[in-house]
């Protein structure tokens, strides 16, 4: 069935139904993958899905029903199922939707060069990358050598008047590499994710992945006890990801976080600012508008220090008496509009990474962590990850450390930074760090 | 959802360039949700996920194309174009399907689109109330309930027709006890592969009463400490030590790959002469269970591990063909837009011959981990860790102090020499287990087991 078609008769249908306001969010793409081994296609993919979610307000309350296939909907089903869903809602707030801001930002998401590659263009660069890896040391296995490219659509209307869609796309590419010792096995990746394809540069990321699994061979825990410790930008960036929901002022609403009445008040060092910006300039997030079509803009959640705003979408907004910060996403297409952060990071200082090194004297480097899904109290901030990295003695890093835990309060160290570095780097989710020196970490070990 | 011409115009389109085999898998997977927050109804959900997956294999090499566009001129394009990856000429003519006689371990009675949402409400609401009542530091509450029913047909070159229905639901707890600046959560997630009438067989006040004591007595619990110790974990989700230092490591695809300590040790001692260890598909109506595995394989009991020799790997079709061994009924994927791979169904350690109390007893000094949370694995390194969720400090024997706070690290290859003490009380836990095809709903497991000793990361 033609978009179009199915919006207008699910919007007639819904209108007569009795619902007051009805909407359709629309989603296609497509990906390409390609893995390879030992110099070879190991695994060739090929996809194109989508689907819509169609949503309505019905006497005060939103109701919501999707479907990942357009052809042959059952467009009464599609309407008594969204009765019903609405019709057991019971929250007190008050629901839209959006009539569309006045002026969207211009926002560079879809590069026609990731189009124009050929398949041989992308099974070559996942070869070079899988043989660059190898190269660096005979010591070295790799495991998987994947390259993907993938484009993406949205479309929203509604019958208050909205219409809007954006095209992105995107490329990726993300290499596993293990290194053997005899004694030892050790396997770290690499990824990288944009579109902009003068950035991709497979031979670097192979030589990354295949450096941090080379360093980490022969490497031993440490005494446990407190210690000073200096985290990696990107895994800085993945536990601020885990702690991102307290910012989200539907969860302060809601009693779940403990930023509640803490707006105007120093929650962090006063070196610290963090930025949610949709409209940075080849963003993992980058977009116009969000889930709800109201247009996005970039903000400061703290500013030296100083916690400024929370990120609202239209309910939450409401509810507190202010204007949506334009952050109400879904989780794909399918789920009901939530919260979330766009491309999301601490503002980077002036130290480079050996100035910071330098800085902390004695201590440990934290290169990698494990258990982030589950060694994370997203409510309380506690924390307690399994960790790898590099001992420092006398301002250089000297000999890699395995099997120890760093745990502490996110919260705690946010007030504890003691230098911010110039390295700022974003993870796949968005979220970006520089490498950041932390006092007195709680390190368990031997 | 795809008949059988359709299905063999697809696989002879998908193995027309010499393919060896081409396998559909084709699904309508009906969905619903219910979010219940602080007693209020804030999320409502419902819809279909439908789509085809087509997977084509020669030799080494995988080629995997998916769509919702389910007409077969749509597909036989599609299966036509993954096809041109491989350089050669057709050997089939054509395919005669046999359809699968499937065994089904349990009938659902009361298919969850029968049940009136308002139902489903009342019983989170119950939930929800039961949690609040508990104590005065519970300050909020947030119930998740789920059901889906997934109808697949897998059909392939070599003639097999299979349709199998699956349906699953659950229910999350999670309550939060707060005090001042601190707030620390309890949480359960009960499920099954059952319809409504499995919400007859648990009583959600007591789960939810349940949250909320974790939830207070962490609340009121220091911090744990630091160091290596001897850690008694208790049964049910215990067992995700054994699905993370071990379990991924017995997938073939790590295997396949060399990219698991224990690849090649089939014969060899691997644990403790206590431990056996055991994977079964086929628990009636069990969370983990399958009728048939997503290549349309029928569920096994695997043992993986017997009182400490490895037996067994979970081996999925095209990860056997390279490591030489027959496939176990492991193969699973979240969806179609997954390629399937070896994966655990229900995992766990069996029971032992130790006594509970003789085990608490006969500890001077350690940590009694009653709950766990969820932990990952590297299973190249077998390095693993995972959350301790509510623990208590060990003194003389004695169950003492709770503490919070604590991740437990290790190798597994290490921790499974070291378990000193297996006891007769097995049971097993729900949870949803990620990894490249995706999440797939698994039951970990085990008796209350002693490791001698092991990291624990605490913030003390």
């Amino acid at each position: 069935m033609d978009i179009n078609i199915l919006r207008d008769t699910l919007f007639e249908r819904a209108e007569n139904k009795g619902f007051s306001a009805c909407e359709i969010y629309y989603n296609e793409n497509s990906a390409f993958k390609v893995s390879v081994y030992k110099g070879k296609i190991e695994k060739y993919q090929n996809s194109q899905s989508g689907g819509f979610c169609f949503r309505g307000i019905y006497k005060n309350k939103m109701g919501y029903y999707f479907s990942e296939t357009i052809d042959d909907v059952d467009i009464d089903g599609v309407i008594e199922n969204t009765i019903e869903n609405a019709e057991i809602l019971s929250g007190d707030d008050e629901e839209f939707i959006f009539e569309g801001s006045s002026e969207y930002a211009r926002v560079n998401t879809f590069n026609d060069d990731i189009q124009k590659m050929s398949a041989e263009d992308k099974i070559n660069a996942a070869v070079e990358m899988e043989k660059k890896a190898m190269e660096y040391d005979s010591r070295i296995t790799v495991n998987s050598s994947v390259v993907v490219t993938g484009s993406n659509l949205v479309y929203i209307s509604n019958n208050k008047g909205l219409n809007l869609s954006e095209k992105s796309n995107y490329i990726m590419a993300h290499i596993e590499v293990m290194a053997s010792s005899g004694t030892e096995t050790k396997e770290k990746g690499e990824l990288w994710l944009g579109n902009n394809i003068e950035e991709f540069k497979p031979n670097e990321i192979a030589e990354k992945a295949a450096e941090k699994v080379i360093f980490a061979l022969g490497g031993s825990s440490v005494e446990s006890g407190k210690r000073n410790i200096i985290i990696k930008n990107e895994v800085f960036a993945d536990i601020l990801g885990c702690f991102i929901s307290n910012f989200y002022a539907e969860n302060v609403q809601k009693g779940f976080s403990l930023l509640k009445d803490k707006i105007g008040e120093k929650i962090a060092d006063y070196k610290i600012t963090v930025t949610d910006n949709p409209l940075l300039e080849n963003g993992y997030i980058t977009t116009a508008f969000d889930s709800e079509g109201v247009a996005t803009y970039s903000k400061n959640v703290i500013e030296d220090g100083i916690l400024k705003t929370y990120l609202y979408n239209l309910k939450s907004a409401y509810k507190d008496n202010v204007k949506s910060t334009g952050n109400g996403f879904k989780f794909g297409f399918k789920s009901a509009v939530s919260t979330s952060a766009t491309n999301f990071y601490i503002n980077k200082g002036s130290m480079s990474f050996e100035k910071l090194v330098e800085k902390m004297g004695e201590g440990i480097i934290i290169t990698d962590v494990a258990g982030l899904h589950s060694g994370a109290n997203a409510v309380s901030g506690d924390f307690s990850f399994a960790a790898e990295g590099f001992k420092a003695e006398s301002g250089r890093i000297t000999s890699p450390v395995n099997q120890i835990t760093i745990a502490g309060n996110f919260y705690e160290i946010l007030k504890n930074i003691d230098a911010v570095g110039s390295d700022l780097k974003f993870n796949s989710s968005a979220v970006g760090s520089p490498s950041l020196i932390i006092k007195n970490i709680n390190v368990s070990g031997l | 959802m795809i008949n059988k011409n359709t299905a063999e115009a697809v696989l002879l389109s998908a193995t027309s360039t010499g393919a060896e085999f081409a396998e559909l898998f084709v699904e309508s997977n009906v969905k619903n949700t219910i979010g219940v927050v602080n007693g209020k109804v804030e999320r409502a959900n419902s819809g279909i996920d439908c789509g085809c997956g087509i997977r084509i294999i020669n030799k080494d090499k995988v080629i995997y194309v998916y769509t919702n566009k389910l007409d077969k001129d749509n597909l036989v394009k599609l299966a036509g174009e993954g096809a041109k990856v491989i350089k050669g000429k057709s050997n089939i003519k054509n395919i005669v399907f046999s359809d699968l006689d499937i065994y089904r371990l349990y009938v659902p009675e009361i298919m969850p689109e029968s049940v009136n949402k308002r139902d489903i409400v009342s019983m989170m609401r119950l939930g929800s109330e039961a949690a609040y009542n508990y104590d005065k530091l519970i300050t909020q509450t947030n119930l998740s309930y789920m059901d889906s029913t997934q109808n697949v047909i897998i059909a392939n070159s070599e003639g097999l027709w299979a349709e199998d229905e699956r349906v699953r639901t659950r229910i999350a707890v999670s309550a939060v006890a707060s005090e001042g600046n601190e707030k620390q959560t309890g949480y359960f997630g009960p499920g099954a592969l059952k319809g409504f009438e499995f919400y007859n067989t648990i009583n959600i006040e007591d789960i939810s009463r349940e949250a909320a004591r974790s939830a207070v007595t962490m609340l009121k619990a220091d911090d744990c400490p630091s160091g290596k110790m001897p850690v008694i974990m208790d049964n049910g989700f215990g067992g995700v030590i054994f699905h993370e230092a071990c379990g991924h490591g017995l997938e073939a695809a790590a295997i396949s790959k060399s990219a698991s300590v224990f690849t090649n040790k089939i014969g060899q001692k691997i644990a403790s002469d206590k431990l056996t260890a055991i994977d079964d598909g086929t628990i009636a109506g069990s969370w983990g269970s399958i009728n048939i595995d997503d290549e349309g394989i029928r569920g096994q009991k695997n043992i993986l591990i017997k009182d400490g020799v490895l037996k067994n790997y979970m081996v999925d079709r095209h990860n056997g063909s390279l490591i030489g061994m027959e496939p176990t009924g492991s193969s699973r994927r979240e969806s179609y837009r997954y390629v399937p791979v070896s994966r655990m169904t229900n995992t766990y350690i069996a029971a032992g011959k130790d006594k509970k109390e003789d085990i608490i007893s006969s500890t001077e000094y350690g940590l009694y981990a009653k709950y766990m949370g969820g932990g990952s694995v590297n299973p190249a390194s077998g390095d693993f860790n995972f959350a301790v969720s509510e623990a208590y400090i060990i003194r003389n024997g004695k169950i003492c102090e709770p503490v919070r706070g604590a991740t437990l690290i290790g190798k597994g290859s290490e921790v499974l020499l070291n378990i000193d003490m297996i006891s007769d009380n097995l049971a097993l836990a729900e949870g949803m287990c990620g990894a490249s095809s995706g999440a797939v709903p698994v039951c970990v497991g085990q008796p209350m087991l002693r490791v001698q000793n092991i990291t624990v990361g605490g913030r003390a």
